[in-house]
């Protein structure tokens, strides 16, 4: 009975830890872009603001065309997440019922492959290919190159949930004078749906944080995304925190609220994806 | 024969993103990496052998030998920690308790985060003047005055590295809570029985049992480490004196700052075949291991 109490105590302490180390780089920043200027440079720090005030916000939206930068994020984010679900659904798909076990062994093997290419291997590729076609400072085009970076473990993990999914259905579903993609459309995707928020949360999550490739394939300021821009505000002079605290904390929510509503799916997909081969 | 037909069509638009995005740029990529090809000289582009490689070995500047060992620190410091903590964490996680569910949220949620705005963080909070870390360490009477834990050459790479291995203990979290998991509830009464003692059902019980998601875990993250440069690039870009320098930055200044494309697509090239070889290495080092147990 001690020893139980000891342990509990033990784990109880130790979980404290965790969370609090997991945690406490996150409040850091909040606070920070909760403070003035005067405050965030002055030593002894307040661990707490003694006035909060939204003015590195006001800041961050007026000298630099922050909203703009946020939108085109979102709208690369979401749509390219979107396309790479809808491709990886017919992949993961076709690789899961695809009647040829070798065909099969080959596709999986190409597909594994792809995560072992460092992005920056394909980077300067992909720039001198896009100039060729005039596709450099595309935001379509970036879109084409997320999809791809995506692809690969969607189409992994996508396959995975329909392994799940007992062929049986499909037969019944022939029988009962459904095509195939009637029956995938009909009878398989809604009892995937958890699986599918998985693989769009995941691509999500890694188009939205993506910094480097769009540093290389993205010109104009006005099509700039966030990462992109929190990179321009790294000057030579130094960086200007109250600003960039407000920045960061931007650039951290959308995929913090994308990973809160969709956990469940997203541990889900990512075990799926990697732990069966 | 109409199925099979129906099955090759729904591979054709993932397979066309990735031959034209990935698989066509990585043979572009290798073919570059053999080739002078920098963005100022670009009418005098031809075949130059090994140069590009010859070139990076020997940089008079930057140590070749000081970025590789730079590269295993940065590889071995983070993953071990990563490793460690992350299973640590998945052990606590293993029983019920309330909470728990939202409890996972608040310590599995950086996995979700930029890593480039992660990088940024942990540069303030590592900040030389004014800091957290120099406050905290102020306070406590460690220090009399801040240090420059960034600018300083023997303190930078720890300084990228612990934010390093906050950001991946998650990733470890979370797979290895889910084969933890997955063992199942017998294998344990059955260890009860024979007269095990808790210590000897973790070691012959619990590891045996989650030891392939160990195995694939550390080998994916292996690479992703390898290949992730956005932390340092954030907080010290390979500074101060190179001694954050690893591959992976290197490549990004070659790109970024010298339009060596040749010499980028080299070092690319360089990081993976030291990644396939470590690969080969590990799966059968692992297997070995696997014979033994």
């Amino acid at each position: 009975m001690k020893k139980q109490t000891v342990f509990s105590i033990g784990r109880f302490v130790l979980l404290a830890f965790y969370v609090l180390a997991a945690v406490f780089p996150l409040y850091w920043i909040v606070v920070t872009s909760l403070k003035g200027p005067k405050e965030i440079y002055t030593m002894p720090l307040q661990y707490l603001p003694t006035s909060a005030t939204l003015d590195s916000y006001r800041k961050l939206f007026s000298f630099s065309s922050f909203s703009l930068y946020f939108r085109n994020s979102l709208v690369v984010a979401l749509i390219s997440s979107l396309l790479a679900m809808a491709v990886s659904i017919l992949s993961g798909f076709s690789l899961s019922r695809y009647p040829r076990q070798r065909t099969k062994g080959i596709l999986q093997l190409a597909l594994y492959f792809t995560q072992t290419i460092p992005t920056f291997l394909i980077m300067v590729p992909i720039f001198t290919m896009f100039s060729k076609l005039g596709w450099v400072d595309s935001t379509a085009a970036l879109m084409l190159v997320y999809v791809a970076t995506v692809i690969a473990f969607s189409t992994i993990m996508s396959k995975g949930f329909f392994d799940r999914i007992p062929v049986s259905l499909e037969e019944a579903a022939k029988i009962d004078g459904c095509s195939m993609f009637q029956s995938l459309f009909h009878v398989v995707l809604p009892i995937t749906r958890p699986g599918m928020a998985a693989i769009f949360c995941f691509a999500f999550i890694n188009i939205w944080n993506e910094l480097f490739l769009a540093v290389m394939l993205l010109m104009s300021n006005d099509k700039m995304t966030v990462p992109v821009a929190l990179n321009s505000f790294i000057s030579k002079a130094g960086i200007s925190w109250d600003v960039m605290s407000a920045g960061i904390v931007i650039a951290l929510l959308p995929t913090m609220i994308v990973f809160g509503f969709g956990q469940k799916y997203i541990v889900a997909g990512l075990t799926e994806g990697s732990v069966k081969g | 024969m109409m199925e099979r037909k129906f099955y090759r069509w729904m591979l054709v638009p993932a397979l066309l993103f990735l031959t034209a995005f990935i698989y066509y740029p990585v043979l572009r990529g290798t073919v570059m990496a053999f080739q002078n090809y920098n963005l100022f000289d670009l009418n005098q582009l031809k075949f130059n052998g090994f140069d590009n490689f010859k070139a990076v070995m020997s940089d008079p500047h930057i140590r070749f030998a000081q970025i590789l060992l730079n590269t295993a620190v940065w590889l071995f410091g983070s993953l071990f920690f990563q490793f460690v903590l992350g299973f640590g964490l998945a052990l606590l996680l293993k029983k019920p308790f309330a909470g728990r569910g939202i409890y996972t949220a608040f310590v599995f949620y950086g996995w979700a985060l930029s890593g480039f705005a992660i990088g940024l963080t942990w540069a303030w909070l590592f900040n030389g003047q004014f800091g957290l870390v120099n406050d905290m360490l102020m306070r406590i009477g460690l220090l009399s005055q801040p240090i420059g834990f960034l600018s300083n050459p023997n303190l930078a790479m720890i300084s990228v590295i612990i934010p390093n291995i906050w950001y991946g203990v998650p990733f470890f979290g979370i797979m290895l809570l889910a084969a933890l998991q997955s063992v199942p509830n017998e294998l344990y009464e059955a260890a009860t029985l024979d007269g095990a003692g808790a210590i000897r059902k973790f070691t012959s019980v619990t590891v045996p049992y989650v030891k392939p998601t160990i195995v694939s875990t550390i080998l994916l993250r292996t690479m992703w480490i390898v290949n992730f440069p956005d932390i340092i690039y954030a907080m010290t870009n390979g500074g101060p004196v190179n001694r954050t320098n690893i591959l992976a930055t290197q490549m990004i200044n070659k790109v970024f700052k010298e339009y060596d494309y040749g010499q980028g697509s080299a070092i690319g090239l360089i990081i993976m075949i030291l990644l396939f070889a470590y690969a080969m290495l590990y799966l059968r080092l692992t297997e070995k291991g696997g014979d033994n147990l």
